[in-house]
């Protein structure tokens, strides 16, 4: 049996060998390396993306995940290198003011031209001078229209969830910047403020919401449930509503006027790549039309691509008659968040508190 | 015998690396202030007066406490009989029940609990059976039932394993003794079996209780977001507000409300083993 496994491992070695070897030299004289480490979310790339630059341009992509900013973060502070990291807004800004990121050579990525033009723009990084935005999108209510009537909604935004007909029946997320952030923008506030006063208000509004209506703070399995149609209304990434409401009919999305978070995530390369050359190439391939089309269709989220953001969402597209795949644009009361970790923190302490409080 | 006590000498570089030191830092961090810099320490009260001054903490800790004795409860009432059921049998089928007890925990404790999750969820294992018979469905997950449900379930092999072990180790001739002497089967119990077994059931209970009361995945995970223990508390300030200091001064709280529960059990077997010794 040994000697069997032995054979077995011989084999896979030398196909390993052979099939990476037909373009990896020409790979190793263009780029130095021809490896890439990627960091980016699960969940969070077409299934073939991988696997199609891997062989368009004969390198190995070494893929990690991670679910959280703050976990990515701590990997690189660690000193772990990757090449490409695909980080949200208020993160990205952190990075930058801490000298982590490295600058993006434009002549290498002539596909930014592709680049929805809001997304050029950001005032966290405008003319993409570290960040090319990978994904984007807004924070909105998923509700079932069987039982929430849409001029209900209309009428209370935000407030609709501290509705005690919906008691027991609304989800909300499990993250202190998303729950404040509804808390803010119902009462009228920036949802970067670092005014005591506003701070304490919006803390008020949690406890409230916490204490008349039972909601259930979750994660990712927002997705499924509201899929299945278990409660009511939901706070939910833009994103996810999308593939909710493919799948479930009855399923709405509606975005408050009171303003909403416009977020985005972003391609950066840290200081400390080992294959910037690579990175470069992964990025511009990413932003091309059809690996952003394939993305985009995969996993529900808008594109940056302008062109594929158009065709997705106007008629006949994959996307058009689904309300919560295209965000807002150039609202005034929507924010995107900076990175403030006093604030962060403080928000962080409140947020066990009003989830403490039985 | 001499050399033998420079063997141990490893195994004390280790313990001062590995747990003097995280506890001593703890203890720094507990009373100290934010931002401190590595050569200077501004000493403070601030975060244990900041715990016990809001309702909020002092609910939590309560709530900590009962799901942890509730847990440690539970496991003594059905771990005592499953233990003396395993001591007791047949001696071709001991370490096969043995196995069995210790068979789940060679799983990780994480998936475990996650495969607990899609059993009780709405839509789930136990709710599809009971439509299926014609039910109405339950609301089990995100309770205090699951997280008591999933703590027992994980905790439940140490309760067994301890008492399964003061019971193997009792001299058999002591029944045989009190059989002799004319006690009854039930009299064999109480005046025997039971007080020899119970440093077994004592320290069955430090290991249930200790994870139990500090847990804090498995109020994550089957409580939900809404479900926060003192574990939760904890992991916050480490993980998301970033407040070190309070996180420890937590973290110490918890150590002495431990070591004082740890104090009076050690107490209650004391004093039992001498009635037994007595009786």
């Amino acid at each position: 049996m040994k000697r069997f496994f032995a054979v077995l491992l011989g084999a896979v070695v030398l196909c390993a060998g052979c099939s990476s070897s037909s373009g990896s030299e020409e790979a190793i004289a263009k780029y130095g390396s021809d490896t890439l480490k990627l960091y980016n979310w699960g969940e969070y790339m077409g299934e073939n993306l991988i696997s199609d630059f891997e062989d368009e341009f004969g390198v190995n992509v070494i893929v990690e995940y991670f679910d959280s900013n703050e976990m990515m973060y701590t990997k690189l502070q660690a000193g772990d290198s990757y090449d490409v990291l695909v980080p949200s807004d208020y993160m990205i800004e952190r990075l930058m003011n801490e000298g982590m990121l490295q600058k993006l050579d434009h002549s290498k990525l002539p596909n930014l031209k592709n680049l929805v033009p809001d997304l050029t723009q950001l005032d966290y990084d405008p003319g993409n001078e570290y960040s090319a935005p990978y994904f984007w999108g807004s924070v909105g209510i998923v509700y079932n229209q069987n039982t929430v009537p849409t001029d209900l909604i209309e009428e209370q935004g935000w407030e609709i969830l501290r509705n005690t007909d919906y008691a027991g029946d609304i989800y909300m997320y499990d993250s202190e910047r998303d729950s404040f952030m509804v808390a803010f923008k119902a009462l009228g506030y920036s949802m970067n403020t670092e005014d005591e006063a506003e701070i304490e208000e919006a803390y008020q509004w949690l406890r409230e919401l916490n204490d008349t209506m039972e909601p259930a703070y979750v994660t990712d399995e927002v997705i499924d449930n509201m899929m299945n149609g278990n409660k009511s209304l939901a706070v939910v990434y833009s994103g996810d509503a999308t593939v909710i409401l493919e799948e479930n009919p009855d399923m709405r999305f509606y975005m408050p006027a009171e303003g909403t978070n416009i977020w985005s995530d972003a391609m950066v390369i840290p200081a400390n790549a080992e294959n910037p050359a690579l990175a470069h190439e992964f990025i511009n391939y990413v932003l091309t039309y059809d690996a952003s089309y394939a993305n985009s269709e995969y996993v529900g989220y808008a594109s940056s691509n302008q062109e594929v953001l158009e065709d997705m969402s106007s008629e006949g597209g994959l996307y058009a008659d689904n309300e919560a795949y295209l965000p807002r644009m150039g609202y005034e009361k929507d924010e995107i968040f900076h990175d403030n970790q006093v604030l962060k923190e403080k928000l962080a302490e409140l947020w066990i508190k009003v989830k403490a409080e039985q | 015998m001499r050399h033998f006590r420079t063997m141990v000498f490893p195994y004390l570089v280790w313990i001062a690396i590995m747990i003097v030191l995280p506890m001593l830092l703890i203890v720094l961090y507990a009373f100290t202030v934010r931002g401190n810099d590595v050569t200077t320490f501004r000493f403070t009260l601030e975060n244990f007066a900041y715990f016990f001054s809001d309702a909020i903490f002092l609910d939590v800790l309560k709530r900590s406490l009962l799901i942890a004795l509730a847990t440690t409860a539970i496991c003594v009432v059905i771990g005592y009989p499953t233990a003396y059921f395993i001591a007791n049998a047949l001696p071709t089928w001991h370490m096969r029940l043995v196995l069995l007890v210790t068979l789940p925990t060679w799983i990780n404790m994480l998936v475990r609990t996650y495969a607990w999750m899609g059993i009780l969820q709405d839509n789930g294992l136990i709710n599809t059976f009971l439509e299926m018979i014609g039910l109405a469905p339950v609301k089990l997950l995100h309770t205090s039932f699951a997280v008591v449900l999933g703590m027992v379930y994980n905790f439940l092999p140490f309760m067994i394993l301890q008492i399964h072990t003061s019971l193997t180790k009792m001299d058999q001739s002591l029944l045989e003794a009190a059989s002799d002497l004319g006690a009854s089967n039930v009299q064999r119990f109480l005046r025997v079996t039971l007080p020899l077994s119970l440093p077994g059931v004592i320290s069955g209970i430090t290991l249930v209780f200790l994870p139990a009361v500090s847990s804090f995945f498995i109020p994550k995970l089957l409580g939900g977001g809404q479900y926060v223990l003192i574990g939760n508390v904890i992991e916050t300030q480490f993980l998301t507000s970033g407040n070190w200091n309070f996180g420890s001064a937590i973290s110490m709280i918890m150590a002495v409300i431990i070591m004082i529960s740890m104090y009076i059990t050690k107490k209650v077997d004391r004093n039992a083993s001498e009635g037994g010794g007595q009786g």
